[in-house]
C-alpha cells in the first residue's frame, strides 16, 4: 500500500504544492493588510453604510474579536473554501472515477493488490494531504502574526482549527469519492461535488441571514466549520465534530461498499 | 477446480443490460503451454480476460487462477497481465513504472527485467524518458516489461503485439516460447490467427461471446477453408474433384478455389499447368468462422 501512496503523492504533487503556497500566502497577505489599517474604524464605517443582512453577516463572521476575528474570517472566506473544498474534490474525484478515466486502474487492480487496499491507499493519501495543505495555511496565519505583529493565536486553538478544516474537507471528500465509486469521468464527479458545495455554503449564508430560512442551517455541512468559534473564543463543538464523524465514515463506506462490488473499468 | 490448472474458466457468462458478452465460456489452460484466444473485436475476449483478473464481475459461471477465485488479490501474486488498451501514468518515467509494478510483489523481484529490455530493444535511455513522451510501440514494450518482469507463471497477453515493429515481434514470440518451455502459462489473445498459430499449441476461437471452435492449431489448419485464387495463362483444368477442393468458381480464366487441409494433391495438379498468379492469403477470422458454420 505504501507503494500506491508514494504513486499518489507524485501524480499530484503539482496541485499539492501549488495549494499549499496559495493558501499560506492568502493567509500571510491577510496578516498585513489586517495590520496596515485601523481595524475598529474601518468597520465602523464600513457598518454605517451596509444593509442590514450584510451587517448581521460582517458581524457574526468577524467582528467581536478584534485582529483575532478577522483573522479568523479569513478561514471563512471565499478563497479558503474554494482552496480546501476544491482540493478535497479534486482528490476525491481522480480517486476513482479519474483513474478509469486515464485508464491506469485496469493494470493496478491486476496486481496482487486488494480493491479494499487500493482505495484505503487513496483515503490515507487524501488525509495525509489535506491535513499537510491545510498546515501550510496556519503555519502562513503563524507566520503572518509574528512578522506583522499581530496577536498570536495559542496553539490549542490553531490545531482545533486544523481538525475543524480537516474535518470539512474529509467531508467533501468522502462525498466525493462516494461519486466517483459510481463514476467514470472525473468532471462529471467534480461538477456534481461543486455543486452540492455551493447549495451547502448557499444554504449556510442565506440561514444565517434569514430567520425565515434558519430551519435549514442544521442541513449545510459548512454549518458545522466555525473558524470564527475556535480562534476568538476556543471553542469546538462536539456536534460539529460527530455531524462532520458521521458524515464522512456514511459517505466513505458507502464509496468502499460500491467500488468493492462494481465493475472495472 | 485444481491448484495445478494455471486457469480453468467453467461455463463463464457476463451481461452487460441486455447484451450477452460472454455466454457460457469454459477452457482451460495447462502448464508450460501458450494457449491462443482468437475472436474478432468485440467478441468478448477482453472482457474474458477481465473476468479472470477479478475486475469484471461474471453473471454466472466461474474462474479459477491455479485453483483461486480472481477477487483473491494474493491469487494474483504469479500473474503477469497486459492490457488490449494499454495506459500508464504518462507523468512516470519507464523506470518509476518499471519498479510501481515491481514493488506489488514483494517476494518476486523482477529478475527479468534487464533481459526483456534487451531482448524487445528497449534504448537504455529510455528508461529515464516520461511515458506520456514515448511511441505507442515504445508504451507497448514497457506494458510488456511490466508484464513479465517478475517471471510470472501465468501471462495474460490481450493483443500484444500491437505497435510492434516485425524484427520485435520476432524477439516477443522467442520470449513467450522461453516462457512455455520454463513450464509457465501464457494466454494470448488475438483476432489475427496468423499471429496465433505461430506460437500456440491450442485455440479456443470466441464469436459473438460463444466459443466456436476449441482446438489444437494442427486440427485448426486441417479444418479450416482457404481461398485460393489461380489466373491460368491456357486452358483451365478440372479442379473440382481433386482432394482437399471443396468448392470451385470460374470466371474466365481465373479459378476461386476453396481449399480445406492437405493442399499437395492441388499444388501437384496446378504445377502440371501454365500459370500467371496464384493469389493465397492468410486466413481470416471470417474463413474460419465460415468454416465451422458451413459446409463450405
Amino acid at each position: 500500500m505504501s507503494n500506491l501512496i508514494r504513486g499518489f503523492f507524485f501524480h499530484h504533487r503539482g496541485l499539492l504544492i501549488a495549494s499549499a503556497v496559495l493558501f499560506c500566502i492568502f493567509q500571510l497577505l491577510t496578516c498585513a493588510i489586517i495590520s496596515s489599517i485601523d481595524i475598529p474604524r474601518a468597520f465602523d464605517q464600513i457598518l454605517l453604510f451596509a444593509p442590514p443582512a450584510i451587517r448581521t453577516l460582517m458581524e457574526q463572521s468577524m467582528l467581536g474579536g478584534g485582529s483575532a476575528g478577522i483573522l479568523a474570517f479569513t478561514w471563512n472566506h471565499p478563497v479558503t473554501h474554494a482552496l480546501v473544498i476544491a482540493i478535497a474534490i479534486a482528490l476525491g474525484a481522480r480517486a476513482v472515477a479519474g483513474e478509469i478515466e486515464n485508464g491506469a486502474i485496469e493494470l493496478v487492480l491486476a496486481q496482487p493488490l486488494s480493491r479494499f487496499d487500493y482505495l484505503a491507499a487513496h483515503v490515507v493519501f487524501a488525509i495525509v494531504s489535506m491535513a499537510v495543505v491545510a498546515f501550510v495555511g496556519l503555519l502562513g496565519t503563524v507566520a503572518g502574526q509574528n512578522i506583522f505583529h499581530l496577536p498570536p493565536f495559542g496553539w490549542d486553538r490553531l490545531l482545533r482549527l486544523l481538525a475543524n478544516v480537516l474535518l470539512l474537507q474529509m467531508s467533501f471528500y468522502s462525498l466525493t469519492l462516494l461519486f466517483s465509486s459510481f463514476g467514470r469521468e472525473s468532471g462529471r464527479v467534480a461538477i456534481l461535488s461543486v455543486l452540492v458545495a455551493i447549495v451547502s455554503l448557499l444554504v449556510n449564508v442565506v440561514a444565517t441571514l434569514w430567520n425565515k430560512a434558519a430551519f435549514m442551517k442544521p442541513y449545510s455541512l459548512h454549518t458545522y466549520y466555525e473558524p470564527r468559534a475556535i480562534l476568538v473564543d476556543g471553542n469546538l463543538a462536539l456536534s460539529s465534530i460527530v455531524v462532520l464523524g458521521i458524515f464522512i465514515v456514511a459517505a466513505t463506506a458507502g464509496a468502499f461498499a460500491r467500488f468493492l462490488t462494481r465493475d472495472v473499468p | 477446480m485444481s491448484p495445478d490448472k494455471p486457469l480453468e474458466l467453467r461455463h463463464l457468462k457476463k451481461d452487460f443490460g441486455t447484451v450477452a458478452a460472454l455466454q457460457g465460456v469454459s477452457f482451460s489452460v495447462e502448464r508450460g503451454e501458450v494457449f491462443g484466444y482468437l475472436g474478432p473485436n468485440g467478441a468478448g475476449k477482453t472482457t474474458t480476460l477481465r473476468i479472470v483478473l477479478g475486475l469484471v464481475r461474471p453473471s454466472g459461471g466461474d474462474a479459477f487462477i491455479f485453483g483461486k477465485s480472481p477477487s483473491v488479490a494474493a491469487g494474483r501474486n504469479d500473474i503477469g497481465f497486459l492490457p488490449g488498451d494499454l495506459r500508464l501514468y504518462g507523468n512516470m518515467t519507464v523506470l518509476a513504472i518499471l519498479d510501481f509494478f515491481a514493488c506489488f510483489r514483494r517476494g518476486a523481484p523482477p529478475v527479468l527485467r534487464d533481459s526483456l529490455i534487451d531482448a524487445l530493444a528497449l534504448d537504455r535511455g529510455t528508461l529515464r524518458r516520461r511515458v506520456k513522451f514515448l511511441s505507442h510501440g515504445t508504451r507497448q514494450k514497457v506494458g510488456l516489461i511490466v508484464a513479465m518482469q517478475h517471471d510470472p507463471a501465468l501471462l495474460l497477453l490481450d493483443e500484444p503485439s500491437n505497435g510492434l515493429d516485425p524484427l520485435v515481434q520476432h524477439s516477443f514470440r522467442e520470449i513467450v516460447r522461453g516462457f512455455a518451455e520454463r513450464g509457465h502459462s501464457v494466454l494470448f489473445s488475438s483476432h489475427m490467427l496468423s499471429e496465433v498459430e505461430q506460437i500456440c499449441r491450442r485455440v479456443a476461437i470466441l464469436r459473438e461471446g460463444k466459443i466456436v471452435a476449441l482446438e489444437t492449431i494442427d486440427n485448426l489448419r486441417d479444418k479450416v477453408v482457404r481461398k485460393l485464387t489461380v489466373r491460368f495463362r491456357n486452358e483451365v483444368p478440372a479442379l473440382a474433384d481433386v482432394p482437399g477442393v471443396s468448392r470451385s468458381e470460374l470466371q474466365g480464366r481465373e479459378t476461386v478455389l476453396w481449399v480445406r487441409g492437405d493442399i499437395n494433391a492441388l499444388l501437384r495438379k496446378l504445377a502440371q499447368v501454365d500459370i500467371d498468379e496464384i493469389v493465397f492469403p492468410e486466413p481470416e477470422l471470417e474463413d474460419i468462422f465460415l468454416s465451422y458454420y458451413q459446409n463450405v
